[in-house]
């Protein structure tokens, strides 16, 4: 035992980059909500990109540290305590035993990471550690245990890694869905040009528009889908599939977001502005 | 020549989707899993993952690709020399269902809807050889083709919160089993003892491909617990065509 969950907040899950290998089996790509920040908390303490981190989901989550290693926390802005003083944001932290490290508040964004050197140890499936129900359990609960391997030398961190994203922006950058070229004329133009808000349904397999739109296509023949779809229903609601969306789907796809796309709009809650911007010359 | 009907789709930065407009049916498939296996073969450091449905193919790629339109006729010339191979299974996965009415909770409501015996309901559905064409929607969920026209069933008006693993159902023009339990709409007719999701499986956690030929096995309420507690000894028969 390594760590012990004191708290588990909300939705609090182990996540890496997820898998592909077993999607032939219906089972979804899953990963970290915003993969940008997942892999700065990582490369804060020199990991790959795409080690497993702890996911967390607005304030809440309190963990205890039972070895020593070199920890460091991701979010877009945050306080964060490591036994009650505020440590920083993506800065690399040595811990050590009876530590207990607890997100206070979420000040902006929704999703936040924390990362150990070298890693977190669990039972790899298809390729990942990142929980998905039934593969894993769906989230942490308290009391919950997790192993890394603990970590004693003196570490350097290189620099403080900088996010690029801008989470700020309300655009949200798009392909054409597969379904785009058969929408009406007004329908492409409202897409393109206007300003759309987010609704409350936010979660790891989807979220939603508030607005609605007149939608006159039918459903398709059951075909592929992605994190970053953007499905229209009959009712002419936008769903943005994320991390934990199933593989397949039946509703028209009518955008498709950039991988940095579905980093920021993860981070976005309730009433949040979008506006899409087209990449129109995808050569 | 089917790749006459086929289009491609820079999907994201990292996938291509092609999509054939053309009749669905077996041979499709066939064509379908011909591709993906050129496509690995030809490719297989960059490629990741190769998704078919019905009449698609999904591209997924390691890393960004940098020019779509090269990377688009390079794939267009593969496909084009592809050999298409015999990629349907040729041998029949026999899937026992119990039709007791215990499990087929709306048999009845089949059987007075369409003015048919619940035994005709379920020789009809027991008879033909389905093709698994992928599996999707839920994890090991297959989505299956060769159901009897006379089955075509309307989903209920009210979905149920929660249908039983292992539920065999029919919604609209499609039969299936919910291989977890699941809120669903279809009108379930029996029950296999069977997983069809198993995650402690090393190669791939679903028990159905795509390219596989089932049939249905009716069976009695006592060969369904026999199966049932004797699950690990159990071994799926299979009956060549």
């Amino acid at each position: 035992m390594s760590l012990k969950i004191l708290k588990p907040g909300f939705f609090s899950s182990l996540q890496d980059f997820g898998r592909t290998e077993a999607m032939t089996s219906g089972v979804p790509i899953s990963g970290a909500m915003d993969r940008s920040l997942a892999g700065l908390a990582n490369s804060a303490v020199g990991n790959s990109k795409n080690s497993a981190v702890i996911e967390f989901f607005q304030q809440g989550l309190s963990l205890e540290f039972q070895k020593p290693t070199i920890i460091a926390v991701s979010a877009i802005d945050a306080d964060i305590m490591l036994n009650d003083k505020p440590i920083n944001i993506l800065e690399s932290v040595e811990v050590k035993l009876k530590d207990i490290l607890k997100i206070k508040a979420m000040n902006s964004g929704l999703w936040g990471y924390v990362a150990v050197k070298n890693g977190f140890i669990s039972e790899s499936f298809y390729g990942s550690q990142s929980f998905f129900s039934p593969l894993t359990k769906a989230n942490f609960n308290k009391n919950d245990v997790l192993d890394f391997k603990s970590f004693e030398d003196k570490f350097q961190q290189d620099s403080k890694p900088e996010n690029n994203l801008d989470y700020d922006s309300e655009y949200l950058e798009v392909f054409p869905g597969v379904e785009f070229e058969k929408l009406s004329k007004t329908l492409k133009y409202q897409l393109k040009h206007a300003e759309f808000s987010l609704s409350k349904t936010t979660n790891r397999m989807a979220y939603q528009v508030q607005e609605k739109l007149d939608n006159e296509l039918d459903e398709i023949v059951t075909g592929p889908v992605l994190p970053g779809t953007i499905q229209f229903t009959p009712q002419g609601k936008l769903i943005v599939l994320m991390r934990d969306a199933q593989i397949t789907g039946g509703y028209p796809r009518v955008l498709q977001l950039t991988e940095n796309s579905i980093s920021i709009l993860s981070q976005k809650s309730f009433k949040d502005k979008i506006r899409f911007r087209l990449i129109e010359n995808n050569s | 020549m089917i790749l006459d009907k086929a289009t491609f789709f820079h999907y994201n930065e990292r996938s291509i989707l092609i999509q054939f407009d053309v009749e669905i049916n077996q041979k499709l498939l066939n064509n379908l899993l011909s591709f993906k296996n050129i496509l690995f073969k030809s490719k297989p450091k960059q490629i990741l993952q190769i998704i078919n449905t019905y009449n698609s193919l999904l591209i997924i790629y390691g890393s960004t690709i940098n020019n779509f339109y090269n990377e688009k006729n390079e794939v267009f010339q593969l496909l084009k020399t592809a050999k298409i191979e015999g990629k349907i299974s040729s041998s029949v996965l026999q899937i026992p269902v119990c039709y007791d009415e215990e499990f087929g909770i709306d048999l009845h409501e089949i059987s007075e809807s369409k003015n048919m015996a619940i035994s005709e309901i379920i020789k009809l559905h027991a008879e033909p050889n389905y093709l698994v064409h992928f599996i999707g929607f839920l994890p090991g969920f297959p989505y299956l083709s060769g159901l009897n026209s006379e089955l075509f069933s309307r989903r209920k008006s009210q979905p149920r919160s929660k249908i039983n693993a292992g539920a065999v159902g029919i919604g609209g023009e499609q039969t299936g089993i919910y291989p977890m339990s699941s809120p669903g709409g279809w009108q379930i007719i029996g029950q296999t003892p069977i997983q069809l999701f198993n995650q402690t499986k090393n190669e791939s956690p679903s028990l159905l491909h795509s390219g596989d030929i089932l049939k249905f096995e009716p069976i009695s309420k006592s060969e369904y617990q026999h199966i049932e507690n004797n699950l690990q000894d159990y071994e799926l028969k299979k009956i060549n065509l």
